[in-house]
This record gives C-alpha cells, sequence and structure tokens, in this order.
C-alpha cells in the first residue's frame, strides 16, 4: 500500500475489484489482509461467499465482486477488511485485488442516476473514482432466496 | 492499515468447551451437540421401523420412523442444507425430539473449545439451521441447531399429512413381522 498526499482533505483507501477502481473511507477500513482461507459452507445468503478468520475474529466474506460487476471478479486474492457504515457494523472483508492505495481529496455528490451504493466520486488527477457505501451496496443484494444454498466447500 | 501475516490464526476463545458429532452431507462437513443425538443406526437397519409418507409439503421428509415409542419425521439433511444430492446412510435420532436427520457418514465425536455466533452477514434461513461456528482442524465448521430441522408450522404440516395414513400402534408389530 502507498501512503500518497494527506492533507486537511478526506482520506481513501483506493481498491481495485476486477477492471475498476473505489474507494473507501479510510476510517472504516481496518487492514488489508493476506490471502488467507476462504471457509464456506451452505447457507442462502447472496452476497456472502463465505467468513475468514483474522485477528482471531470470524469475519464475513462479501461477494463484492458480484454486487459490483455482476460476476465473480478473477485475481482478488486479498482482503479488505472494513466496518460498514449505518447500523451495521460489524467488520467485514471483501476480496481485492493487492493493489490498494491511500488517497485524499473531496468527494463531489453521486450523479443523480448512480446506483445507491455510490457515495460520491472522488477525483484523482484526472480520474474520477466511486466512492462505495458498503452498506448500501450489500442492502442491494438479491433477498434471500426460497430454497436453494450456497453450498460449501470441502475444506 | 497494513498487510499482516499468513500464519494460521484461530479464532478467540469465547463459551465453554462441548462434545460435538462431526458429520458429513455431500462433502460438507457439520457439528452437532452429542448430547442432541440419542441414537446413531444405519439406514439398511431401519428398513422395517419407517414408513413412506405420501406428501408434498415439506419435501425434505419422506420418511416416518417409529422409534423407542415415538413417530419421528425423517428429514433429509442434504435437501434441507439445499445440498447436491448424496446417498445419506446413517440416520441421527434427535433426543427429546420428533425428528431423525438422514447423513451420509459420521467423521468422528470431538470436543469443540466453543461455538462462536453467526456473523449478522448471514440473514437468511442459515439463522435457524445453526447454532454458531466452530473452529476444528484450520476449519470453520456450522453446528446445527437440532429444533432448526423443522419448524413448528412444518411439524404442523407433517402431522396433518400423516394423520389419515399413520400406522396404528397395535398394527405396528404387525406392519414388522
Amino acid at each position: 500500500m502507498i501512503a500518497g498526499d494527506n492533507s486537511r482533505h478526506s482520506s481513501f483507501v483506493l481498491l481495485r475489484i476486477g477492471a475498476h477502481r473505489f474507494a473507501l473511507p479510510a476510517a472504516l477500513v481496518a487492514e488489508l489482509a493476506p490471502p488467507v482461507k476462504l471457509h464456506a459452507f451452505p447457507h442462502t445468503s447472496n452476497s456472502v461467499s463465505g467468513v475468514i478468520i483474522r485477528r482471531r475474529r470470524i469475519l464475513p466474506v462479501y461477494d463484492a465482486g458480484s454486487l459490483l460487476l455482476g460476476k465473480e471478479a478473477s485475481g482478488q486474492q486479498f482482503y479488505l477488511v472494513a466496518r460498514c457504515a449505518g447500523e451495521k457494523k460489524e467488520l467485514s472483508a471483501i476480496p481485492v485485488s493487492g493493489e490498494c492505495e491511500m488517497a485524499t481529496g473531496q468527494v463531489q455528490p453521486p450523479d443523480s442516476n448512480s446506483p445507491a451504493h455510490v457515495a460520491g466520486t472522488l477525483v484523482i488527477g484526472e480520474e474520477s473514482v466511486d466512492v462505495l457505501n458498503l452498506e448500501a451496496l450489500i442492502a442491494s443484494a438479491p433477498g434471500n432466496s426460497a430454497g436453494s444454498s450456497r453450498a460449501g466447500v470441502q475444506p | 492499515m497494513n498487510a499482516g501475516n499468513e500464519r494460521k490464526e484461530k479464532p478467540a476463545r469465547r463459551g465453554k468447551p462441548e462434545a460435538v458429532i462431526l458429520f458429513y452431507v455431500a462433502n460438507q462437513m457439520f457439528a452437532i451437540a452429542a448430547e442432541s443425538v440419542q441414537e446413531i443406526r444405519s439406514t439398511d437397519g431401519l428398513a422395517g421401523a419407517a414408513n413412506e409418507i405420501d406428501q408434498q409439503v415439506v419435501p425434505k421428509v419422506r420418511h416416518i420412523l417409529e422409534w423407542s415409542r415415538r413417530t419421528c419425521y425423517v428429514v433429509n439433511a442434504g435437501v434441507h442444507f439445499g445440498l447436491p444430492v448424496s446417498r445419506p446412510t446413517l440416520v441421527l435420532i434427535l433426543r427429546r425430539m420428533r425428528i431423525a436427520v438422514l447423513v451420509d457418514r459420521i467423521d468422528r465425536m470431538t470436543e469443540i473449545p466453543a461455538v462462536y455466533p453467526l456473523p449478522q452477514a448471514f440473514a437468511g434461513k442459515e439463522r435457524r439451521w445453526y447454532r454458531g461456528l466452530a473452529y476444528i482442524d484450520d476449519s470453520v465448521i456450522p453446528v446445527v441447531e437440532p429444533s432448526g430441522f423443522l419448524s413448528a408450522d412444518e411439524f404442523a404440516a407433517l402431522d396433518r399429512a400423516i394423520k389419515p395414513s399413520a400406522p396404528q400402534p397395535e398394527m405396528e408389530g404387525a406392519a414388522r413381522a
């Protein structure tokens, strides 16, 4: 992770999911975890792919690639551990590539047609990066299925 | 923020140790409290005690089992958990419940140091299925909630479905013979 320009602006962690970059408020991010074992078991929560153990806690792993891109993102070997804003304060992990960096800047309001999980736009040089609202992203997952479960994989 | 090392971690110990039976369904391992299991029987050995029931309301139940003066509903654990079709060979007859559970095989009985709460992210049926999670041999294993195999509504539906066709006690011996 590369420390960038830290000034009076808000700090963000830039992460890569698939071919896209997103930003998360740094205040919500606990750590970038190394590739640890994903433990999967049967369940019906579509946005969750399993759990990891990190710092002696069992953390749920959200399948952010599917939620953001509509498909599982490849090459996501690390986990960004963050706390959801809002009611769901639970520490959670999302798979990311190892390419994360810090950035500072001011957030512009989201476009009127932006999805709910985009809290705003962070402008870094000539690049605009969507700032994620994790809680809204998780809430956007399809409802729990009635009959099918996400079957676990045998460890 | 930092990327940590890769050493194996165990979740912080909370709660108290308890004995569990580890079993497999469709290559997925589960744990169930040993004290909630009354007996483990081979499906072959129950042929005379099990009766097929004709109902579609609760698809995971296809048989009732007359056992120790009780009528148990036999729940196919693979269907219950939405797992691929497997070939169950054992029945866990649960203690103080009218439930028997079809499973593929038993791995072993062991003691787990604690049952960890299911993270809030899991918000579906699994909250009824599991008491929590256990950490065993570098794996996180769901700890089954015995009463989660059949809800009160499912019991009521099954009771209604079998009422006309349930074997009468005096006929039971004849049926087995």
